[in-house]
């Protein structure tokens, strides 16, 4: 009884191999069968592209693994892009003051949620439903749904468009976001928390941990995140506006979910995250590039429903092959 | 008897992988007979049970219910065939009312889909007083104790007309009083024919209840013998059977107590806490001490400790803790002044049971053991390997998930997470509940251990033998207020039961 191994571990290194090799497939295939997909330009493409997006996924892991889920990031990215657009634009702040505005109407407003979770105890899932409303709604009704900001100061663009020992500036932000997200998960007593309550926020409370400072530090970090994803995303269009980030909170949390945390707290890790990352972000961008796809069009809509597939593929394959093993344990 | 008995096994086998559970069990259960079922944790008492139940296969063996052999059991089948089990934590649904939760669970009083309300309150209102509960039909299951709870269970257990009824553990967290009802229903339910395998840690429960006794011990049956002969008389003592079921004699079964005691190390004076049903309660633990907390379920010993641990901090009165005026207002709080607080219920409160064990022992001296908040691996293997091999704990290794030991194994990790602390008030919260004989007298051992190093121990037991065996002086609750406290050299089961007992 006490030689049974641990199966909860066991089950999600298994998970992130598999995800690994889902991802080597993947680019693979469209590495022969996608057109211009392996040149350099392409790769710092993806980055580009993708990092708004796996920044927001990286923050959401600790949130997940909580047990609890930020729905309104993708809103905040729009909000924050919308008042670093405001102070730039009808304050005549500088960029310097700008972003550090941004970046801290981003705690504040990750801040709002996680007292609204952690000290007043309301569910996540409908705190962050209202803020997701909440901070979409307040851009758009400061651009009345129609004014995007251009013009940014040049070095502020070059956050965007340029590169640094060969690699698009995103990918070093992204790089470092990783580092930081990863050591705290995996090295930090804080991430220990993080798990410790996403398996059980009342057995944690009865060990000394303070659960409801460690509950709100998540959201508080997804609310930052959101802030530098829209600094990201308004240097890399040119442009500030309130659509800014709509639907990225999703596909941050098809990540996360890909990477193999599960929804209900507790088990996942931030490699996985990143995996999960790089095969959505892989993906988006290779099916477009296969001659059939880019004749027809259809680019965007395949990679969305590849996105689902994926994501239910990578969720089923353990339960099912700890099915089909348990299956023959009994026959023998 | 000469009908066939309603249940027999044997020879029955079970492996699960490379642990064989069960290596042979033979039992035999007669109609008009309660059949004790005895072991260690880990015996194969619970395996045994789910073969009964149908909810295993046996890989060996023969089972005959009522004479005939069934092959292919499963939990549907045994329903049918009359099999009930009553489980330690009744799987009621709560927000349900009684009435619902056994119409449910027979189902019956539904005819095409539609609910029959009248019919099915009768039915339940009859099944209630069949068994002497007096329990509202209507009333929400979530607002009735444990012990109500599981009245209703044995009520749906009635209801389906089981002819066997399994009880595994059924007064775990009962209070005696509670307890002298279930037995009026065990004996109600033995008079009617019907034949019960009880299961139960506490062995004065056997020899009150049982006419046979089984005594399971690492999967295989190793003893069947009556309790009493046909006049009465009792065959067979309780350090026998505490022998076959470690197969070992226990020597003494409690430590010798404290000779001296140090200075106080908590005061309590008035605490109060409206919120939690606690109110002037006084009482001081010295260091060295073992001061035992006893009471009925629902005294408010449970929400005494939480106040001392800042879970619901006090609202009046004053704590002090070494000499010293405190407010503890969290569990933070209180690990930093040097309070641990082994919990009752271990599977919420006591461990994290998806989380190694090693994780499990450091997680309340996080700042102590890693300064800067990085975590050192090393340090917390150590400290696992440290504990595992103080504590006796028997376990795979400190990466072994908490949930993948034994109740024992389970409760000894919680007591070393707060040992990690050196604490010098421990609070323990039933520490031996749903533990096995073996482990018991170990975890009083190491009790008597920490009390002569030096801590003081305020011990909340519901179990009267080993709070009065274990305790230096013993205070007693009742209704949130501390109604006497007694010294253990004058203490009886019959002084602490009354001071417990008497009305206001």
């Amino acid at each position: 009884m006490n030689a049974l191994p641990a199966p909860t571990k066991r089950h999600w290194v298994r998970h992130e191999t598999l995800l690994l090799l889902m991802l080597f497939a993947e680019t693979t295939y469209f590495f022969y069968f996608a057109r211009n997909f392996g040149t350099a330009d392409n790769i710092s493409n993806i980055v580009r592209h993708s990092a708004e997006m796996g920044l927001l996924a990286l923050a959401m892991m600790p949130v997940i693994l909580t047990g609890g889920i930020d729905l309104s990031v993708g809103s905040l990215m729009g909000l924050c892009a919308v008042i670093f657009g405001v102070l730039t634009h009808d304050w005549h702040w500088t960029t310097l003051q700008a972003v550090a505005a941004t970046l801290l109407a981003g705690l504040f407003a990750g801040g709002f949620n996680a007292a609204l979770i952690a000290f007043l105890r309301l569910p996540p899932l409908i705190v962050t439903l209202g803020t997701f409303s909440l901070y979409r709604g307040l851009a758009e009704a400061t651009t009345q749904g129609t004014k995007i900001y251009r013009s940014f100061d040049p070095d502020f663009l070059n956050l965007g468009d340029q590169h640094f020992f060969a690699l698009p500036i995103q990918a070093w932000i992204f790089a470092l976001g990783a580092l930081f997200f990863w050591v705290l998960v995996h090295r930090t007593t804080l991430g220990r928390s993080f798990r410790a309550i996403g398996f059980s926020p009342e057995g944690t409370l009865y060990a000394g941990i303070p659960v409801e400072r460690r509950t709100a530090m998540p959201y508080v970090l997804a609310g930052l995140t959101a802030a530098i994803a829209a600094l990201l995303f308004t240097a890399r269009l040119h442009q500030a506006r309130a659509d800014a980030g709509t639907g990225y909170e999703l596909a941050a949390i098809t990540a996360v979910v890909l990477g193999g945390t599960s929804i209900f707290g507790g088990i996942g890790s931030v490699h996985g995250t990143l995996f999960g990352i790089a095969a959505i972000a892989v993906l988006n961008n290779g099916i477009a590039r296969v001659p059939g796809v880019l004749k027809a069009g259809v680019g965007g809509e395949l990679a969305s429903m590849l996105t689902g597939a994926l994501l239910l593929i990578a969720l089923a394959a353990p339960i099912l092959t700890r099915f089909i093993t348990r299956g023959r344990a009994t026959q023998t | 008897m000469i009908s066939a008995p309603l249940l027999r096994l044997t020879k029955i086998t079970k492996s699960f992988g490379a642990v064989r559970a069960l290596k042979g069990v033979s039992f035999e259960l007669n109609s008009g007979e309660v059949h004790a079922l005895l072991g260690e944790n880990g015996a194969g008492k619970s395996t045994l049970i789910k073969v009964i139940t149908g909810a295993h296969k046996p890989d060996g063996g023969t089972l005959e219910i009522a004479g005939s052999q069934v092959s292919d059991l499963t939990p549907t089948r045994a329903r049918e065939l009359g099999i009930a089990c009553i489980y330690q934590q009744p799987a009621l649904f709560a927000e349900l009312s009684v009435a619902e939760n056994i119409g449910l669970r027979l189902e019956c009083g539904a005819t095409f889909g539609c609910v029959n309300w009248k019919k099915l309150h009768a039915n339940a209102l009859r099944l209630l007083k069949q068994i002497g509960a007096e329990i509202d039909p209507e009333a929400l299951v979530r607002s009735l104790s444990m012990p109500q709870q599981q009245l209703v269970e044995i009520a749906c257990a009635l209801g389906s007309g089981a002819k066997t009824v399994i009880m595994d553990e059924p007064t775990a967290s009962l209070t005696r009083t509670e307890q002298e009802l279930l037995f009026g229903v065990v004996h109600t339910l033995k008079a009617s024919g019907a034949g019960i395998v009880y299961i139960s840690h506490r062995l004065e429960e056997i020899f009150a209840l049982a006419d046979r006794v089984t005594v399971l011990r690492d999967g295989e049956s190793i003893s069947t013998q009556a309790v009493r002969d046909p006049e009465g008389v009792v065959l067979i003592s309780e350090t026998e059977l505490i022998s076959l079921m470690v197969g070992r004699p226990v020597s003494a079964l409690y430590p010798p107590k404290a000779k001296v005691t140090g200075e106080p190390v908590l005061e309590l004076c008035a605490v109060g806490c409206k919120e939690s049903g606690v109110e002037e309660v006084s009482l001081t633990v010295h260091a060295g001490e073992v001061l035992g907390l006893a009471g009925l379920v629902g005294a408010g010993r449970t929400e005494l400790a939480r106040i001392i641990f800042g879970i619901t901090p006090a609202d009046s009165g004053t704590m002090a803790l070494n000499g010293a005026q405190v407010r503890v207002l969290s569990p933070r709080h209180a690990v930093e002044l040097g309070i641990g607080y082994v919990p009752e219920d271990r599977r919420r409160h006591g461990l994290i049971m998806q989380m190694p064990i090693d994780q499990n022992m450091t997680m309340a001296v996080h700042p102590k053991i890693f300064p800067n908040s990085l975590l050192n691996f090393r340090a917390e293997t150590a400290i696992g390997v440290h504990f595992i091999e103080k504590l006796g704990i028997k376990a795979s290794g400190p990466a072994a998930l908490g949930g993948s030991l034994s109740g024992g194994n389970q409760q000894k990790v919680s007591l070393a997470r707060w040992l990690a602390t050196q604490p010098s008030l421990l609070i323990l919260d039933e520490p031996t509940q749903g533990v096995d004989v073996g482990a018991k007298s170990e975890i009083h051992r190491l009790i008597r251990e920490l009390a002569n190093e030096g801590m003081g121990v305020l011990l909340i037991s519901s179990d009267l033998p080993e709070v009065l065996g274990l305790s230096d002086r013993i205070a007693v609750m009742r209704g949130g207020r501390l109604v006497d406290t007694l010294d253990s050299t004058q203490a009886t089961a019959t002084s602490v039961m009354a001071a417990a007992l008497r009305s206001a």
